[in-house]
């Protein structure tokens, strides 16, 4: 009997066994899948019980709020002209947050520690407890007119778009627009089965509307590339300067036997085959800066991308980054693709601004931040932003050099008439063009980019747009950039 | 000349009722911590309650202490304390459930309400006057089963009782026996108070089966006829038992508890081979039930659905079914998905979306609320309440003590297997209570009696060979292992 008895102990030592792996398996690695289903109400009672807190604009503007709630929730999240700011406020749920809603759920919700000795006092005073306002440094007259901006060029097409601005002094973002857009209300609703269709519908349209295209989707830069090009130039020798003389042959003979053209095959300058870089920067030829890259080389080219931002994951709070991209290419042919923007090089909106930025604050890049400061419901502040500096791409020298190309952008080059068009010329706008040929969406126009700050002379903003198959820089992304810069100093 | 010291003290135990009195309180103090942090965590109700409802249950499992010390002062010292704590941890979440949420009580909205049935702030104090009722019946198992195997003696006797008690429900009408919300009938309710007379009658056919075994294991292992390789014992040794089995098969299949028909088959089946020690029979066994199942699962419809929940669970046609939902079942596993891997602290989960979470689903209800960490120690605890009571079957001479030793840890690891399997869907998940932890006072109040069962066996597994009535020079007492 006893034999048995042993052979039972270990068919229970199985059976045992089994329910320990079953168990592990369901709490150590299925939480996830789990806590997503749709239809998995856990959590979400926490979540509304407590009023959330607002989240307003640096200019007092509310763009999220709660209101009472008459359903199994006590209250309801508002999302204050929705398609404007859902690339910033971004929406929660009880299975996923974006956005501000994300990255400050903690202080939005209370549930963060430097909120626990405040709701204990909020406790005792009998007070009912709030999470924390949230101050973004995002300018209401800005972030309208970058969002309108997109909207008047891209309303009615499949492409996309995005547009960021910085102050370049401290990296505070004023505005960060995504075009298509939606409407985060959907997503806060709290019964379930509503919550899910809205969600299919919204993962259903294309291009996708979730998706942050200000700064978590890269397109190609072009010619507004040419300012880390010339930013690598003009550090590599003291003697370089705006008026130094460029080769500028139409077309460049390429390393691997192949062409480069100026746009719609143009000469450069007077067509002498030399031309002052300042006035290769204005008018946006190609084969000068073309011919730059092949001889500085890919590494060098690399190294100050890097340093103005590319090839980095930013981590911004609240703002889902896709890092751009520059490769360094052994094989000079494609270096001078890279140099003009082009080949496999590509730049998010965010990055665009952070060009300009470094540009206007003398060389020093700085970081940009979303959140300016949380502020507890008895209006004490938790915390308070603080200016970091990201990196240092150029010296103030060579920063001025590239402050005085892009004013001669603005001012007799390829920029000129859009500013003209909209009456700007006394915001001594800075700026750059960029028209991608091979852009990424897939038609035949080209991706329009334009990188710019102001005021030249004490710049307050720096602004990079990207319109997907928008044609021209100057023609598509200028003036949505020149109508921000207009909100914000106008 | 005294005694030899005996150095190994498996050999011959001591008593170990210190050890026993000092894990008592190890267990008092975790249950008495847990009751701290429901209160905590759901702040400022009845908070005052709890000191009474600790007291009362140190008082009623210490007097079993007591009663161990007198009546079986051998006993295994592990058992009490770890039935104790299982117990004590099953009154505190029965208290947890019944102040519901941390944030009032949201009941349970949405189309399922009709499944969920809220725990009163009774509850409680009747979970420890069934825990005082259990108690007393391990205390009365302890005093009046002096010697196990006076058991032997009542056979068919007991035989007949469990059929009684499992049959008893199927005969009375669904409103006296019928289970709200399932097509089971289990119990008989009268006046509120209802009792599930079949956990007591699986203990009295345990007892049965021993003492049929016993009796006739060497005929049915030895006496027969040898058919495809499997022997076959004469059907005049085998025709009672199976006949008992059938017929208490027939009627659980007859009143929907599925869940204990799988337990009963398997304790029909591990007695059988504990008795016979022929892995043939185990084989025929396991494969019968195999077969049962799948026969039920074409051919009765309740069964059916049971597959169909454990298959499809997440399936949403599944789920918003009006019958065979697996709504609860989807519930739980989102309980155990929101515990994680330490659990959301008691009182700080939301376990009461899940129906039935105070009885069925109990387990899932812990494991939101203690995680993974807290699931793992309490399976553990369930293993070492196994262990100990198969390590009784093996030490205990007398054959009829170790196969009902054996047959009582077998059936009540089966319990935890289908239960605990069935709510984190190892398997079909089909409704039986959870050893020690469930709100309910039949399945506490036999689970008791189990642990009184193992106690008295283990007491007379450990219990040292009588003294030689006078020095007998260089004789000594040797074991008889």
């Amino acid at each position: 009997m006893n034999r048995a008895l042993k052979r039972i102990s270990i068919a229970v030592l199985v059976m045992f066994l089994a329910l320990l792996i079953n168990v592990n398996y369901l709490q150590g690695f299925q939480t996830a899948s789990l806590a997503t289903r749709p239809d998995n109400i856990r959590g979400l009672e926490g979540q509304y019980q407590h009023e959330r807190g607002d989240i307003f604009t640096a200019d007092g503007v509310k763009v999220a709020g709660t209101t009472p709630s008459n359903d199994v929730q006590n209250y309801l999240r508002v999302y204050y002209n929705p398609q404007v700011y859902a690339p910033v406020t971004g929406y929660v749920t009880p299975y996923s947050s974006t956005g501000v809603e994300s990255a400050e759920n903690g202080v939005l919700s209370g549930n963060d520690a430097s909120l626990s000795f405040r709701n204990f006092i909020d406790l005792i005073t009998n007070k009912p407890r709030k999470g924390a306002t949230v101050g973004l440094t995002i300018n209401s007259k800005d972030q309208m007119a970058a969002y309108e901006g997109l909207k008047s060029r891209l309303a009615g097409t499949s492409n996309t778009g995005g547009v960021v601005a910085i102050n370049p002094k401290t990296g505070a973002i004023l505005a960060l627009a995504s075009w298509p857009s939606y409407d985060t209300n959907l997503l806060a609703v709290h019964d379930g089965t509503t919550l899910n269709t809205n969600d299919q519908q919204l993962l259903a349209e294309s291009p996708s509307p979730l998706v942050n295209y200000a700064a978590d989707a890269t397109y190609p830069p072009g010619s507004t590339f040419k300012i880390v090009t010339t930013s690598t130039w003009f550090t590599q020798s003291s003697a370089n300067t705006p008026n130094t003389s460029l080769a500028s042959p139409q077309p460049l003979r390429l390393p691997n036997g192949n062409f480069l053209n100026n746009d719609n095959g143009e000469q450069c300058g007077d067509g002498s085959g030399q031309t002052p870089a300042i006035t290769a920067f204005a008018q946006s030829c190609n084969t000068p800066f073309a011919g730059l890259g092949i001889k500085l080389g890919g590494q060098a080219l690399k190294g100050m991308a890097d340093s103005f931002g590319y090839n980095q994951n930013l981590a911004i709070p609240g703002v889902t980054s896709a890092a751009s991209n520059f490769t360094a290419e052994s094989d000079g042919s494609f270096t001078a693709f890279d140099a003009i923007g082009q080949h496999d090089t590509t730049a998010s909106a965010m990055e665009e601004a952070m060009m300009a930025a470094a540009i206007a604050n003398g060389g020093t890049l700085m970081k940009p931040y979303l959140v300016q400061q949380v502020t507890a419901s008895d209006l004490s502040v938790v915390s308070q932003a603080s200016s970091t500096v990201l990196s240092q791409p150029i010296t103030p020298a060579v920063a001025s050099f590239e402050n005085q190309m892009m004013v001669a952008v603005v001012k007799s080059g390829t920029a000129a008439d859009p500013v003209n068009a909209a009456g700007a010329q006394g915001l001594d706008i800075a700026g750059k063009t960029g028209t991608a040929q091979n852009g990424s969406n897939g038609s035949d126009k080209s991706d329009a980019v334009f990188t710019a700050f102001a005021p030249a002379n004490n710049p307050t903003i720096a602004v990079g747009v990207i319109v997907q198959g928008g044609g021209y820089g100057a023609a598509a992304a200028a003036p949505i950039a020149i109508a921000v810069i207009q909100a914000a100093l106008g | 000349m005294p005694t030899p010291a005996v150095s190994d003290p498996d050999d011959v135990p001591g008593p170990r009722r210190n050890p026993e009195l000092r894990l008592l309180f190890g267990a008092f103090g975790v249950v008495a911590f847990a009751y701290v942090n429901v209160a905590g965590s759901l702040k400022g109700q009845h908070a005052s309650a709890i000191l009474g409802y600790m007291i009362a249950f140190m008082v009623v499992t210490l007097g079993a202490h007591l009663a161990i010390r007198h009546w079986a002062p051998y006993a295994d010292p592990l058992l009490l304390p770890v039935a104790t704590l299982l117990n004590g941890l099953g009154i505190v979440f029965i208290y947890r459930l019944s102040l519901v949420g941390k944030f009032g009580n949201p009941g349970n909205p949405g189309t399922k309400s009709g499944l969920s049935v809220p725990v009163p702030l009774s509850s409680t104090l009747n979970q420890i006057i069934y825990t005082l009722i259990g108690i007393a019946c391990f205390v009365a198992v302890l005093k009046f089963i002096a010697e196990p195997r006076v058991l032997q003696r009542y056979t068919y006797i007991l035989g007949l009782t469990g059929l009684i008690l499992i049959a008893l429900p199927a005969f009375l009408p669904s409103s006296i026996s019928g289970v709200a919300g399932t097509g089971a009938k289990i119990q008989i309710s009268i006046g509120g108070f209802s009792l599930q007379p079949g956990e007591f009658g699986r203990l009295a056919l345990a007892a049965f089966f021993a003492g049929y075994l016993v009796a006739k294991r060497d005929v049915l292992a030895l006496a027969g006829k040898r058919v495809l390789g499997i022997d076959l014992p004469r059907g005049r040794d085998l025709g009672p038992i199976v006949a008992i089995w059938a017929l208490s098969m027939l009627l659980l299949v007859f009143e929907a508890d599925v869940g204990m028909s799988a337990v009963f088959m398997g304790l029909f089946v591990s007695m059988l081979y504990i008795a016979t020690s022929r892995t043939s029979w185990l084989l025929l066994g396991f494969s019968m039930f195999i077969l049962g199942a799948l026969i039920a699962w074409q051919l009765i419809p309740h069964v059916g659905q049971r597959f169909e929940i454990w298959l499809h669970a997440f399936n949403s046609s599944v789920v918003n079914a009006q019958v065979g939902s697996s709504y609860q079942l989807v519930q739980g596993l989102y309980g155990l998905g929101n515990g994680g891997l330490l659990g959301k602290g008691l009182g700080g989960g939301e376990p009461y979306w899940t129906p039935l979470v105070q009885s069925d689903l109990i387990f899932t209800g812990f494991g939101e609320e203690i995680g993974l960490a807290g699931l793992m120690a309490m399976l553990v605890l369930y293993a070492l309440i196994v262990q100990r009571g198969l390590r009784t079957a093996l030490m205990v001479k007398d054959p009829f003590s170790k196969l009902l030793a054996g047959g009582l840890s077998f059936m009540f690891a089966m319990q935890v297997f289908v239960i605990v399997g069935g709510v984190t869907r190892l398997i079909p998940l089909t409704g039986i209570t959870t050893p020690f932890l469930s709100l309910g006072g039949s399945s506490l109040i036999a689970n008791w009696a189990v642990i009184g069962l193992l106690a008295r066996l283990s007491d007379t597994a450990r219990r040292p060979a009588p003294k030689p009535i006078q020095d007998e020079g260089l004789t000594q007492v040797v074991s008889l292992k």
